[in-house]
């Protein structure tokens, strides 16, 4: 009774979707201004489904002179996550902003290093950093 | 004088027995009175006077009997108009207040001027010539509830001490008797009261016995427990009326008669409320009811008389409760699996018996036949029945009635009343007839199985040897249960259509296979995450590259779904004409650079890793290429690993692009590995391949094969991510030969 018809399979990662709308829980980003500098501290994992938030956050940099991302408490990237990093960089280039990011978890630096986005990218050790 | 007769020790006994009988015939208080007055006359008096005390204390009721009525009619007259005063000197009051009796042996004209309740009184006395008598009290549960009266007229013999026991003596079992008669009056008093609250109140209200036998009911009862009239239900034999009813527990399960809480009341039990499913047997009908009973006791024996039984009908409520329930469970179910056919095989399950004593699913294929899906009784063996119908006559879509019409016309169906000839007149012939009479429905339901824009088939609920009766709230439910399955399945189908869609991309996106390479095995693994409903981004080719070289490709593009597909072939391709054009890696990956850079819908991202293979005679020389892809690892014959190549700046965003090439020396025993992102990235905490972190302990390379070897790394993978990858993996091996 139940084989007749087996290759019509249920959508597992239904409940995946539901989970992914939730994204804040996977990803929060606070802003904050500091004179002149915008800080935009990550916390979670940036990846496919969190990558938008970012992108999102970015759309509100407009008038500082410098955008810190602060990547100290980023778990996890991944493709994706690293295009919207570069995104931010590519937004802050056409504005004739200072960009900047703080170095991240081990496997954060990991891929900045082998995809060679590092040599991109200003990597300062505090958000605070002041920038020469 | 007839009354002049002595009270012989036989009058004695006769007067008593004659007393027993006649004053428990009856327990109105006023026969009670005058039969005790009449007892007496003229056997042990002309005249006797029954005078009852009330409640405030004053002497108003009262009972006379005597052979004259002349006598009689007017004493009683003149006593209800003059009420004797109860603190006066008439003897009658003098003994209710002392409970002794008093025997006036002669009654002088003195002695009664001197209590009589003015001068007419003592007239009627004196003229009636009043001669002798015995006031005895009437004593009853320790309170003295009036007086009897017992008197001579005229000249007869004065009343003795024999004539004052017998006097008290009846006055005892009088007093006995018209104590009854009172409690009686006040009882039914109290009763009608009550009665009239009952009669009104909304829910069913009972009376039992410790027998079972109903003493009162109100109409209510006699609705919902199938009588016309409350006097038919107190009719009835005890235990006669639960019969009628199946009555279930929540759980379905039989309850008798000594479950209900009027019954365990009487076993000494204190039962709390009882929640049944009722249903009547005549009709199918199903209540949901609350009982309810507590004790009615003995003030003084503490012993239980009777049983009150409030029957609370909640079936609206509960139906809707339990349908708000069959649903989530349903949604639930719908949602747990992989398989629809398995996931509608529960479904029935979740119907039966919850709703129904059959359910059946029966969907359309796509060449327009009726297949049965899924089939549920709660007996095996019944199921059986179901399956040699399906079998032997297994429905046509144009067929006039039933489950091809509503899979037709998409309209629900029921027939809350199946008869024998309509069944006769539906079966093919008398097989088909009498399997239909095997599986006896009385009542069917059936619903689409709707899709938003379409109806992929039928449910079918039915009702049998249950009897339960199927109502339209039934059939609300059954097509909201059609209609969610429906799109449960709906849902299936499009996903599992993607699904196929996506692996036929996928698949046209790699290698059909590995070209033979002199002195060398390959091997690759693909493994999707997820459900393979979107194209992954990853790829992997190994070409021609001119005389003796070999080029081995490996690469990731950003993102997933079409676009990256679109992406992946372009690399692909771009490669692949690069390496026909005798291009150096680096020029390679530049060209791809720059391809993805000017892509007419904005510029994408990828990560590639070329390796050169050259084999020379003790080994091979191998050129590694990196453009933001991981390093490729040299795995020893011990597990050793070593990354290779420098780590170079990824394609399409970034410009300018950083790239070099690094030779290496791979070894005979040594085996070139190399992999996207999708492994590392198989746990969060940002391992390092070459580490220990690629092989789980126990988990040795190099295998003895090398598809070995991949799939104790792809296993390993799947380990740690617990099974649920976050991106693709692609892994491509060599190893010299």
């Amino acid at each position: 009774m139940t084989s007749r018809c087996s290759h019509f399979a249920l959508p597992e990662q239904f409940s995946d979707k539901i989970t992914a709308m939730g994204v804040q829980d996977q990803l929060q980003i606070a802003v904050r201004r500091e004179a002149d500098r915008v800080i935009l501290a990550l916390d979670g994992e940036l990846d496919m489904a969190s990558a938008g938030l970012l992108e999102h956050a970015m759309e509100g940099v407009d008038g500082e002179t410098t955008v810190v991302l602060d990547l100290d408490q980023l778990q996890f990237i991944d493709s994706t996550g690293l295009r919207s990093v570069l995104s931010a960089l590519e937004h802050c280039k056409e504005r004739g902003q200072e960009f900047a990011v703080t170095r991240g978890s081990q496997q954060v630096q990991r891929l900045l290093g082998v995809t060679g986005v590092a040599k991109h990218l200003r990597i300062i050790d505090a958000a605070d950093e002041v920038l020469a | 004088m007839t009354g002049q007769t002595l009270p012989t020790h036989d009058v004695a006994v006769e007067l008593l027995v004659e007393a027993g009988a006649v004053l428990a015939s009856s327990l109105d208080l006023a026969t009670t009175m005058s039969q005790v007055a009449r007892l007496t006359v003229p056997r042990l008096a002309d005249l006797c006077v029954i005078d009852l005390r009330d409640d405030d204390g004053s002497i108003r009721e009262v009972a006379v009997a005597s052979y004259d009525p002349e006598i009689a009619a007017p004493l009683e007259a003149m006593r209800r108009q003059h009420p004797l005063d109860p603190a006066g000197g008439h003897p009658v009051a003098r003994v209710i207040r002392t409970g002794e009796p008093e025997l006036l042996a002669e009654m002088t004209s003195a002695l009664m001027r001197s209590f009589a309740q003015g001068s007419r009184h003592a007239k009627f006395m004196i003229d009636h010539r009043y001669h002798s008598a015995v006031v005895a009290p009437l004593l009853s549960r320790g309170r003295t509830l009036g007086t009897l009266s017992v008197l001579r007229l005229g000249d007869g013999q004065p009343y003795e001490l024999a004539d004052l026991e017998l006097a008290c003596e009846l006055a005892r079992r009088a007093a006995t008797a018209i104590d009854n008669a009172r409690l009686f009056s006040e009882l039914r008093r109290v009763e009608q009261r009550l009665e009239a609250v009952l009669v009104n109140v909304a829910e069913a209200i009972t009376l039992t016995d410790d027998r079972g036998q109903m003493v009162f009911a109100n109409q209510a009862a006699a609705d919902l427990l199938g009588a016309s009239t409350p006097a038919e239900l107190m009719s009835s034999s005890p235990g006669t009326i639960m019969p009628r009813f199946l009555v279930l527990d929540e759980q379905g399960r039989e309850l008798g008669l000594e479950s209900m809480p009027g019954r365990r009341l009487f076993a000494g039990e204190s039962p709390g409320p009882l929640l049944v499913r009722n249903i009547v047997r005549a009709t199918g009908e199903e209540r949901w009811l609350i009982v309810r009973s507590s004790p009615v006791t003995d003030p003084e024996s503490g012993r239980i008389l009777y049983a009150v039984n409030v029957f609370e009908n909640i079936t609206e409520v509960k139906r809707a409760q339990l349908a708000e329930r069959f649903m989530a469970e349903a949604s639930r179910v719908l949602a747990s699996s992989m398989d629809y056919a398995e996931t509608l095989q529960h479904l029935t399950r979740l119907a039966v018996p919850q709703i129904a004593d059959w359910c059946a699913v029966d969907v359309l294929s796509e060449s327009g036949e009726i297949e049965r899906v899924a089939v549920h009784h709660s007996d095996p063996r019944r199921i059986e029945l179901a399956e040699r119908l399906d079998r032997g006559y297994r429905l046509g879509l144009d067929e006039p009635v039933g489950v091809p019409e509503v899979i037709r016309s998409g309209r629900a169906r029921i027939y809350t009343n199946i008869e024998p000839d309509a069944l006769a007149a539906y079966a093919r012939d008398d097989g088909h007839l009498a399997l239909l009479q095997a599986i006896g429905a009385t009542a069917v339901i059936i619903v689409p199985l709707a899709a938003p824009a379409r109806t992929l088939g039928a449910i079918t609920l039915a009702s049998a040897e249950s009897m339960r009766r199927l109502t339209h709230a039934d059939l609300a439910l059954a097509e909201r249960l059609g209609r969610r399955a429906g799109t449960a399945v709906e849902s299936a189908r499009l996903y599992t259509e993607r699904t196929r869609i996506a692996s036929m991309l996928e698949a046209a996106l790699l290698p059909e296979s590995l070209p033979e390479i002199p002195g060398a095995k390959l091997a690759s693994l693909y493994r999707a995450a997820g459900e393979l409903n979107d194209v992954g981004g990853d790829f992997y080719d190994v070409l021609a590259y001119g005389a003796d070289r070999w080029l081995l490709v490996i690469g990731d593009v950003c993102g997933k779904g079409p676009r990256a597909a679109a992406v992946t072939a372009l690399a692909r391709h771009t490669l692949r004409t690069a390496a026909m054009l005798d291009l150096t890696p680096t020029q390679m990956l530049d060209t791809l650079h720059a391809a993805l850079r000017h892509q007419p819908s904005g510029p994408d991202m990828c990560t590639v890793c070329l390796v050169t293979f050259e084999r020379r005679s003790a080994g091979a020389r191998l050129g590694v290429t990196l453009a933001g892809h991981p390093p490729p690892l040299i795995i020893d014959v011990d597990g050793g690993r070593t990354q290779v190549g420098t780590p170079g700046t990824l394609l399409g965003v970034l410009d300018p692009i950083e790239i070099s090439e690094v030779d290496v020396e791979l070894g005979a025993d040594q085996t070139l590995l190399l992999y996207t992102d999708g492994l590392p990235e198989a746990n969060r905490t940002g391992m390092q391949l070459g580490e220990q972190t690629l092989f789980e302990p126990g988990v040795q390379a190099p295998a003895p094969t090398l598809a070995g070897l991949l799939s104790q790394i792809e296993q390993a993978a799947l380990r740690r991510a617990s099974g649920r990858l976050r991106d693709d993996i692609a892994l491509l091996a060599l190893r010299l030969t």
